[in-house]
């Protein structure tokens, strides 16, 4: 095997997901890190589709299906109650797309990991209520088309730095992480389950039907957003100790990430202006918490 | 052992004896004072419990429902705007079968912001597939903590315990505490037949497509029919066990009654007192409390009420639009048989506006100078 | 548990909504409308090595440390690794797509490798019985002959080779030993003979053998090389002292005492000029090599020209003999011209023209034309057809004559030993067709190799473009041991001394295996369906059609361009 990532599958053909989804794969790569003495929460997202109508299912743990702003609560009575039923070792994932993470669970997830629940809080984030046909959410990224961010009526307000806000809360353990590194996301869930505590990973997962791109790209488009510097992948630990993960290996314009999707084919070349500064400005403060400015201009 | 203690502590201490393992719960008054001693019970190791200070009651009822997916034994309590802000997830625990208890301190609604007694908020969840059980005592809300789980484990459906704001929650009362050696025999730990549990996986709460949808619905109405035999069957066995019994119903001085009360909660109690008068006086005046709301027990009204010349509903509530919902419910059951008295239906107490001896009378007084109800709704003690 | 499930009633369901069954039941396969398949297609360097050596299979064999595996997948197609890890040209590297990664992967030393590897531990040939009827003659027991031989007794006949020279082995015997020791040679013919070819030698087509002899054989393959040294054309070039290049080879080869003073001329620019430029260096000379064109259009192999320069050799390009200058009939230098390059000629290369007035002379004592060879047809005239002065045959070998097949350099004037063991090969699969009266249309063009082992490949070329470079960084090619120079001129001792097993790994992990999957997994591991499943013995994969919805991950992603997208209405006729 060439890959360092467990051979057990947790995960079995036949669920819905769209062909090329980046979160189908996310979970599969997440479970085969975790195991099967996993609980996975899942809040209103495609997954409370993707696993499967009733009477099907297509994980091999169990599963609990919750309302949309529940994924941090349901999860911390979960472990209290395996806890009280003498299961102490079973790991409890809440996993949950960026709607019910950034937006309407965000009371539930913050609640939770103030509260240090021990548990691991996944968000796949596509970058808009893609569950419900595509409309917008605070982890859509700038002037990307949605249906309710149309191009005469943009997105003005940049992403929500989500991970910002679980470190504010003190938590053993933030990462981001993505498919075109399955290797990376495998050992930060494995790393996640070794530290007791609320552990957040933020899953950038590309979406061919809401990011209108073709569904072979998933992959290359998730790479391209970790060496364009788009998504970071680093981890956070104590809310203070930054660390890059993975050093992009070249300096790639977001124009090339961002020209490979349907839903940013409007901008005008002054606005890949301003994400690439944007994109530049964020690269450089991280590169301050994580102590690493010296690397600024180097590129590998 | 007896204890003169407060009822929201009645309840603490029914918790208690029931083993509660998963407690999520959030403050709001008038139900402090029950997670306060909780999780006093937790902190000092007279419960072993997981107690979660959750930061909503919506995600209260979440990690209760969570804890209670696991096979625990689970619990939250609220009031008023907590209890309407779990509302979805009321469903959530009907819809998923789980057997959690809620204790309910009936609280009017906002706004205005009122903290006192009302049973409006209870009763506007009366379609969330929840038992209710309406208690007139501390006694009786300790003992029905107790009898819920046991009614709630049988059933699959979970159970709301009620009583009154102030009247009953802060108000001092003797109670007698039951052994726990005692509770343990009456109710054994849970056995949770369908759990998250890692050797025997499976998906719970997914996507249920139009041709399975209805039947699970079917199973739920169901069960809460059997609820009805069960509650009894439960409620004779704690009377056997503990020597007290409360019933779906209470008939009072009903032989040969021709004016019937029918209340519930704390008006209940003061209810009685009049009744007593009246009889005493020679009217036949009779009172039938319903405790059990959900499932409606609606062949014990309907047989309470056979011979009855007519029947005065006494709702501290209101559904807008329509009239008191105890009201309704026993016209609904009413229209079933062949039993139609008139049915007068009062609305009092809002807001926790008290309810006094006097203004029963002035009911039972309404009731005896007309013959037929004048409006759907009679507001009692409302200036206007 | 993938059966579908049925409820009659309500009692048959589960009190809530919760799992009885898998997702196993939704067969996703159908929403497809293309489908990959694992389609290996052709690495460019199995398409230019012309002996058909499945390079990428035998970089994957040493990657995994399974070196005999891959010298007998090598030596089903090429006896010769040992002689060709030293001395082929190498076209494999010159398209090998990691050139832009970090240097071509070093092909040529990695099949050295394995065949000293080979040496050491005497793996055997591997063996066949003699299966068939059918007499064949291979004239000629070079590079071409003994190929055909081996592919023949490999088929299950036993041909009987002759061979003019007083030892087997044609223009691979006249390498100097400091490029292919003896040992090395004698060891590779040696096992051929252990296989039970026989081999006549001192036996030469026309004296001791002519048409009537090889009337007697069901098939002749003619396989002799280009033994005719090509003459100056230019004054003087009998004189004493004007020693061919083969010649001096030759001499070199038997162990005769040869004498070239102090100092050398070599005419020529392929490898048979440098290979004597350089031996004339180890006989102690002061050695200058003339060539009429620039170092561009030199034939001779780029490594051994730099080394010859490493070993002092002076190389004058654009230089032209005109006249050898002679004292009492012994030569003593040569009168030259220099030359410009002019409009290219049939061959390619840019005409050389003699600029008027540049005549100068160069002092040597002994002068070494090398300007090519070609075929002695002597023979041939009037039974074979010739064109270009080579026997002329087809892509299945044959000669004009019935029953005669012609190969090697005779027939192709290719000049190496890879080609000629290609078109050896080539010849002993078209005579078996020939004798079961098979056809052998199904060969391939001339100018694309033969297999002996059959590979499921199509013939499609992948190129840089085509593969997915996210999975490949640059890593340097790995170097190899070297004599230093001063050493090496002090003997005919081996020169350049291949790398070890360290650099073997590295070179195979460098290998892209461009085309063909090489089970790195990342298919299985990025397909979103785990609809990719392994198959047992290390044969790749397989696609699990009843839930592949054709995203095209798979294809996009394999590094090495082995998965291919195909439309699926062609597959659900």
């Amino acid at each position: 095997m060439s890959y360092d990532i467990p051979d057990r599958e947790l995960m079995l053909s036949g669920h819905l997901a769209c062909p090329g989804c980046g979160g189908s794969l996310a979970m599969r790569l997440a479970l085969k890190a975790l195991g099967e003495k996993t609980v996975v929460v899942i809040p209103a997202c495609c997954w409370s589709i993707i696993s499967g109508a009733f009477p099907y299912a297509s994980l091999k743990t169990p599963l609990m299906n919750t309302a949309f702003e529940t994924g941090g609560a349901m999860a911390s009575g979960i472990k209290a109650g395996l806890e009280m039923m003498g299961d102490t070792e079973t790991t409890v994932l809440t996993w949950a797309g960026d709607g019910g993470t950034f937006d309407i669970g965000l009371q539930s997830l913050s609640g939770a990991v103030e509260r240090n629940e021990d548990f691991i809080y996944a968000c796949y984030d596509n970058e808009a209520y893609m569950n419900t046909g595509i409309q917008r959410s605070s982890a859509t990224p700038w002037r990307a088309w949605t249906t309710t961010t149309p191009v005469k009526h943009p997105k003005d307000r940049p992403k929500k730095d989500i991970v910002a806000i679980m470190a504010a809360h003190s938590i053993p353990y933030a990462a981001t992480a993505t498919v075109a590194y399955p290797e990376d996301l495998v050992h930060k869930f494995q790393k996640a389950q070794s530290i007791r505590g609320a552990k957040f990973i933020h899953i950038l997962s590309p979406c061919p039907p809401g990011w209108k791109s073709e569904s072979s790209q998933s992959i290359k488009l998730s790479r391209l957003a970790v060496q364009s510097k788009v998504f970071p992948l680093y981890e956070v630990e104590g809310g203070k100790r930054y660390r890059i993960s993975v050093w992009p290996k070249k300096s790639v314009p977001v124009r090339e990430y961002l020209r490979r999707q349907g839903r940013f084919r409007h901008l005008t070349e002054e606005d890949i202006e301003v994400i690439q500064g944007n994109v530049d400005e964020s690269w450089k403060g991280l590169l301050a918490k994580a102590g690493e400015e010296a690397r600024a201009t180097q590129v590998a | 052992m007896d204890k003169v203690m407060m009822g929201n502590h009645a309840v603490s201490y029914g918790v208690q004896l029931a083993r509660a393992q998963v407690i999520a719960a959030y403050p709001i008054t008038p139900q402090t004072q029950i997670v306060e001693m909780l999780s006093e019970m937790c902190a000092n190791g007279d419960l072993d419990a997981k107690f979660i200070k959750v930061e909503s009651e919506h995600s209260a009822m979440a990690a209760t429902i969570g804890g209670s997916m696991t096979g625990a034994r689970a619990f939250t309590a609220t009031s008023s705007h907590g209890l309407a802000l779990m509302h979805e997830m009321l469903h959530w625990a009907s819809g998923a079968r789980l057997p959690v208890v809620l204790a309910n301190v009936n609280r009017a609604m906002g706004p205005g912001w009122s903290i006192w007694s009302e049973q409006t908020d209870s009763l506007a969840q009366r379609d969330t597939g929840w038992m209710q059980i309406y208690c007139e005592s501390n006694q009786e809300v300790l003992d029905s903590v107790i009898q819920a789980f046991k009614i709630a484990e049988r059933v699959l459906l979970p159970v709301m315990l009620v009583l009154d704001a102030f009247v009953l929650s802060h108000t001092s009362e003797p109670v007698s505490i039951p052994d726990q050696t005692d509770v343990d025999r009456f109710l054994p730990p849970r056995q949770a037949k369908y759990k998250l549990d890692v050797d025997d996986p499976h998906s719970f709460g997914g996507l249920v497509a139009p041709p399975h949808y209805m039947e699970l619905r079917y199973k739920i109405q169901k069960s809460m029919e059997d609820a009805l035999d069960i509650t009894q069957e439960v409620d004779r066995e704690f009377g056997d066990a503990f020597g007290r019994s409360y019933g779906l119903v209470e008939k009072y001085r009903m032989d040969a009654a021709e004016l019937v009360l029918v209340t519930s909660s704390t008006i209940t109690s003061t209810s009685r007192d009049v009744v007593d008068e009246l009889r005493a006086k020679g009217k036949k005046v009779g009172l039938l409390k319903i405790r059990l709301f959900r499932p409606f027990p609606v062949e014990a009204v309907r047989e309470a009420l056979a011979d009855a010349k007519k029947v005065a509903v006494i709702d501290r509530n209101i559904s807008f639009g329509c009239g008191g919902i105890f009201a309704s419910e026993v016209k609904s059951a009413l229209y079933g048989s062949r039993i139609h008295p008139p049915v007068f239906g009062f609305v009092i107490g809002l807001g926790g506006r008290d309810v006094t001896p006097a203004s029963i009378r002035k009911i039972v007084e309404h009731v005896e100078t007309h013959d037929e109800p004048a409006e759907e709704i009679i507001w009692m003690e409302v200036k206007r | 548990m993938s059966r579908e499930i049925v409820f009659r009633t309500e009692a048959d369901m589960p009190p809530m909504p919760m799992s009885i069954g898998t997702t196993l039941t939704n067969k996703t396969g159908t929403w497809r409308y293309v489908r990959p398949v694992y389609l290996d297609r052709t690495a460019p360097c199995n398409q230019n090595c012309p002996a058909g050596e499945d390079i990428v299979a035998q970089m994957d064999l040493i990657r995994r440390k399974r070196y005999r595996q891959a010298w007998e997948l090598l030596v089903r197609e090429n006896p010769f690794p040992g002689v060709c890890g030293r001395v082929c040209p190498h076209p494999c590297e010159r398209e090998c797509n990691r050139i832009e990664v970090g240097g071509a992967v070093a092909i040529h030393l990695q099949e050295r490798f394995l065949a000293d590897r080979a040496l050491q531990e005497r793996w055997p040939l591997p063996t066949q019985s003699l299966t068939q009827d059918g007499r064949i003659a291979v004239v000629g027991a070079g590079p071409a002959g003994l190929a055909c031989a081996y592919h023949l007794t490999l088929l299950g006949y036993r041909p009987l080779v002759f061979e003019s020279a007083a030892e087997p082995g044609g223009m691979m015997r006249l390498i100097p030993e400091y490029r292919l020791p003896k040992r090395v040679l004698d060891a590779e013919i040696g096992a051929l003979v252990d296989l039970g070819i026989a081999i006549r030698t001192s036996t030469r087509l026309g004296e001791s053998l002519d048409y009537a002899d090889l009337a007697d054989y069901d098939a002749v393959f003619v396989a002799v090389g280009q033994s005719v040294s090509r003459s100056m054309g230019v004054p003087g070039e009998d004189a004493v002292g004007v020693i061919h290049g083969i010649d001096l080879l030759e001499r070199l080869r038997a162990g005769q005492p040869v004498t070239v003073g102090s100092s050398v001329v070599v005419i020529g620019g392929g490898n048979t000029a440098v290979d004597a430029a350089r031996s004339a260096r180890r006989l102690g000379a002061e050695v200058t090599i003339l060539y009429r064109r620039s170092r561009n259009e030199m034939p001779a192999i780029d490594e051994e020209i730099d080394e010859a320069v490493e070993e002092g050799v002076d190389i004058r390009f654009l230089t032209a003999p005109v006249e050898v200058l002679t004292t009492n009939g012994r030569a003593r230098g040569l009168r030259c011209v220099r030359t410009v390059l002019g409009e290219p000629d049939e061959s390619g290369r840019r005409r050389p023209l003699a600029v008027g007035g540049s005549e100068h002379d160069i002092i040597a004592e002994t002068i070494i034309p090398a300007l090519g060879q070609m075929a002695d047809v002597g023979f041939m005239e009037g039974k074979l057809d010739l064109t270009r002065g080579r026997v002329a045959c087809d892509a299945a070998a044959r000669a004009s004559l019935e029953g005669f097949f012609a190969g090697g350099d005779v027939a192709t004037g290719a000049g190496n030993v890879a080609a000629a063991v290609g078109s050896g090969k080539r010849a002993a699969l078209a005579i078996d067709r020939y004798l079961r009266g098979e056809s052998s249309d199904d060969l391939p063009p001339v100018n694309e190799a033969v297999h002996a082992v059959h590979r499921d490949q199509d013939t499609t070329v992948v190129r840089l473009a085509d593969l997915n470079l996210d999975y490949f960084e640059v890593e340097e090619r790995s170097g190899e041991k070297h004599l230093a120079p001063g050493l090496r001129l002090a003997s005919f001792r081996e020169a350049n001394l291949g790398f070890d097993e360290v650099s073997a790994l590295r070179e195979a992990e460098r290998c892209m295996s461009c085309g063909t999957c090489n089970r790195c997994d990342t298919c299985l591991i990025l397909c979103p369906d785990v609809a990719i499943r392994r198959l047992p013995d290390e044969r790749g994969y397989e696609i699990d059609y009843d839930y592949c919805k054709g995203c095209g991950i798979c294809a996009e992603e394999c590094p090495r361009h082995a998965v291919s997208i195909q439309e699926e209405v062609q597959w659900t006729k």
